[in-house]
């Protein structure tokens, strides 16, 4: 259900990633692709330099030497400037608080991609959708009661996905018991993504 | 030293010379209707006209799925939404209305279809009507101000986050116009009295358009400037882009017409000079806006 404006919604879905479990197999990223664009799968997306998924891989070496990944998805923004700077309405929150598209409302300006501080989104070559997290395939799991497929795939439970609205969801519980930290968090966009760091 | 979570907007976003003409041709055609008010020339109704025309083609044509476009703007309506808050309808508003504007203008200056299509005549009275031209001005500017708060608001790309950006569209609009006016000039459609005026107001938008690109990229290079602007602008004076700027924005596009300017002011009127100073100053303000959606980048996540 898309939300007017100042509606706010049920629940406040949230993804967690776990980096300190974290062992850089990439499941996640090949489960996304595989699930919510599989014909995708053996597809570069050429701006990235990558395989097309929702979930983007940045790997690189810190100061030290010391080779170190991140993964950056969609962060569902409560404030999402996708959502204020398109101008046909087609990007919007839905009730369980993600940012959702709406494919019949897109004329593929790109505005939204621009307007993306994480760089989470990229163009489907063949319906010239701006894609990004979540897509099609893991609303459905979700739909159904089940994880998206991320966090199914994950062989190391670094993964979550839950309502911060409950206290007693598995995301609230880590966050209470574990330090994280949220993206570009000074850009004001309120993202829902959180890194987990460590006890 | 270069992250590794380094990644153009134009190589995903796609905003590069497609969009570029598209805002070239807006601040003809917006700066132009300002100009208009005080210039009552055809030619530059056309020039207008045909800016605004081009440049709309530009941009559907960018747009990935512009075939979906009727239907968007058809729910639309219907549903009566419409997100004020973007930058990207309010312009789509002001080129709508821009454009029957300019149409109206064009027929206007038509005597030969008004003679045929006698019902169209009220368009020449308004083309004459000095309120009217006022609101064609207006809109004309607020069209060139809107193509860069479009850039602005688009909050990923750090480089373009500047109130800077609006400010050099309606500058460098502005000194399309000078070259347009100061063409007609050398092609003899204007008299010499609007090229000597335009040539002076173009000789303090040079060093206004100089002044304003020189504080654009030292705004983005500053310490405590975010890493994203800091790398887009670094690209702009050091990096692949550094021809363009330097060469192209402000070799061409400042220092060749503020010479020529400087040369006609002092020296002698010069028709050939008048001709290169025009062609330098509008590929220079088309440099200007490719070079800025070409250096622009995302804050990298990762070092």
């Amino acid at each position: 259900m898309r939300l007017r404006k100042g509606q706010k919604p049920a629940k406040r879905m949230a993804h967690v990633w776990d980096s300190s479990r974290c062992i850089a197999c990439g499941a996640c990223v090949m489960a996304c692709t595989a699930t919510n664009s599989p014909e995708m799968m053996f597809r570069e997306e050429k701006g990235w330099g990558s395989v097309a998924s929702n979930i983007r891989r940045i790997d690189s070496v810190t100061r030290q030497g010391r080779p170190q990944m991140m993964l950056v998805q969609c962060q569902h923004c409560e404030n999402a400037p996708c959502v204020s700077n398109c101008p046909f309405g087609a990007v919007y929150y839905d009730n369980d608080g993600l940012v959702r598209l709406d494919p019949r409302m897109c004329a593929g300006c790109s505005y939204c991609v621009t307007s993306c501080p994480y760089n989470v989104r990229w163009f489907h070559p063949d319906s010239g959708l701006p894609k990004k997290c979540m897509g099609d395939g893991c609303l459905e799991l979700v739909k159904h009661g089940l994880k998206p497929a991320c966090v199914q795939a994950c062989p190391a439970m670094a993964r979550d996905y839950g309502d911060l609205n409950d206290p007693d969801s598995s995301v609230s519980e880590t966050l209470r018991r574990k330090r994280s930290r949220r993206l570009l968090e000074h850009t004001g966009t309120e993202p829902k993504y959180f890194i987990v760091e460590g006890s | 030293m270069t992250p590794v979570d380094l990644h153009f907007q134009a190589d995903i976003a796609h905003w590069s010379w497609t969009i570029a003409w598209f805002l070239w041709f807006v601040g003809i055609a917006g700066m132009g209707s300002v100009a208009y008010y005080f210039v009552r020339s055809k030619p530059l109704s056309f020039v207008i006209f045909g800016s605004l025309v081009l440049g709309l083609l530009f941009v559907v044509s960018h747009l990935s799925r512009w075939w979906n476009l009727p239907v968007v703007v058809w729910t639309m309506v219907v549903n009566g939404h419409f997100n004020f808050g973007s930058w990207m309808l309010i312009g789509v508003l002001l080129l709508s209305v821009h454009l029957v504007l300019a149409a109206v203008i064009v027929i206007g200056n038509l005597p030969g279809l008004l003679a045929r299509l006698g019902w169209l005549r009220w368009t020449a009275r308004l083309g004459n009507n000095l309120p009217f031209l006022a609101l064609f001005g207006f809109v004309g500017f607020f069209c060139t101000i809107y193509s860069g708060f479009l850039i602005s608001q688009a909050v990923g790309i750090p480089l373009w986050n500047t109130a800077l950006i609006p400010v050099l569209w309606v500058v460098s609009g502005s000194l399309a116009v000078v070259a347009i006016l100061e063409m007609f000039y050398v092609f003899n459609v204007v008299d010499h009295r609007v090229s000597y005026f335009s040539s002076r107001i173009g000789l303090g938008l040079d060093a206004t358009k100089l002044l304003a690109v020189l504080a654009f990229l030292h705004v983005s290079l500053a310490v405590g400037a975010p890493a994203g602007a800091r790398l887009g602008a670094t690209e702009m004076v050091s990096g692949d882009l550094a021809m363009m700027t330097w060469v192209g924005v402000i070799g061409i596009g400042i220092l060749v017409p503020l010479a020529v300017g400087v040369y006609m002011a002092l020296v002698r009127d010069s028709k050939p000079l008048l001709f290169i100073s025009s062609i330098a100053a509008l590929t220079g303000v088309l440099l200007l806006r490719a070079v800025i959606l070409l250096a622009g980048v995302w804050e990298p996540l990762a070092l």
